[in-house]
């Protein structure tokens, strides 16, 4: 039966742990702390190591989902967990200040796995006042000639955070053709 | 930067105990007390070692050995020790939202580090608000 290893990043509070919460037919591993920076004021808990979760596909394909803490601090962690993976969904949250930006600095951070498989943009909460669209998404990949799948999900519903693993799959499948 | 702020008596306190910890073994050439969401508070070390990255990386494993104990269904994790060939680090939790590190050379007596590393722990504990 295939496996297959899928890292979630993106930017504290972007609903990385929610995501594999949604989704995942076990428990989740989910190492949350106590927050005690100034991301406190947002969310009292925050990912200091990874979160885990599994769920299979109609084809009986199992995937592994692995979720990076968000903070630069934890960059060693986004190089452990990314060992072997087979895919990268980034979830930008629109509430920061400048989503653009995050987007931009998960692609660098996570250039050379995105250069041997695949990635999906999830863009969350961009119902926030002054949120980019996601054509201005799009507009910032082409500016560097670069065409990613990016979708408007909201991590609480496991449906959505479907969509990004199929997207994620359809992706790794035009890629490898 | 972590909001705990323990101010400039705190931290020449817990560099006292720190001080009292290391005359009990020479080995010990590094501690460390960061935030369990990794940052750092204070240190003490006798080499040059990056205070910043190991903070967040003690903060990771200390999480993910409590985890792994319970996964494990085993209760009350009390340290997480990395043994290697040039010596030991042991890390555990300080109160609620702290994490204690205590470095050595591999003269150690891991015996001799789990005491002074909880006993240090316990003071610091009972000093720190």
């Amino acid at each position: 039966m295939a496996q297959l290893k899928f890292i979630i990043t993106g930017s504290p509070g972007a609903g990385k742990t929610t995501a594999i919460t949604a989704i995942s037919e076990t428990p989740p591993v989910r190492t949350d702390e106590a927050t005690t920076d100034s991301l406190a004021s947002s969310k009292s808990e925050t990912t200091v190591a990874m979160d885990f979760g599994e769920l299979t596909l109609e084809g009986g394909e199992k995937v592994f989902l692995y979720g990076t803490p968000g903070q630069r601090r934890f960059e060693f962690m986004w190089k452990i967990i990314a060992q072997g993976g087979l895919g990268l969904i980034v979830l930008v949250d629109c509430t920061r200040e400048d989503p653009l930006a995050d987007m931009e600095m998960y692609l660098e951070n996570f250039s050379d796995f995105i250069g041997e498989t695949s990635v999906v943009i999830g863009v969350t909460r961009s119902d926030a006042p002054g949120a980019p669209s996601l054509d201005d998404f799009y507009n910032r990949l082409q500016d560097s000639d670069r065409l990613f799948p990016i979708l408007d999900v909201d991590p609480r519903e496991a449906d959505d955070v479907s969509l990004l693993i199929n997207a994620l799959i359809s992706s790794l499948e035009y890629t490898t053709t | 930067m972590s909001h705990i702020e323990i101010g400039q008596t705190g931290k020449a306190l817990c560099r006292r105990v720190f001080d009292e910890m290391m005359s009990k073994s020479d080995a010990v050439y590094g501690i460390l007390i960061s935030t369990v969401d990794g940052n750092e508070v204070v240190h003490s070390f006798k080499s040059e070692l990056s205070s910043e990255k190991l903070s967040a990386m003690l903060g990771s494993m200390l999480a993910l050995g409590e985890n792994i104990a319970a996964e494990a269904q085993q209760n009350n994790c009390q340290f997480v020790i990395v043994e290697n060939g040039d010596g030991y680090i042991l890390t555990l939790r300080l109160k609620e939202k702290l994490v204690l590190s205590v470095i050595a050379s591999n003269e150690a007596n891991l015996g001799i580090l789990h005491s002074l590393s909880r006993n240090g722990a316990e003071k610091l504990a009972s000093k720190l608000k």
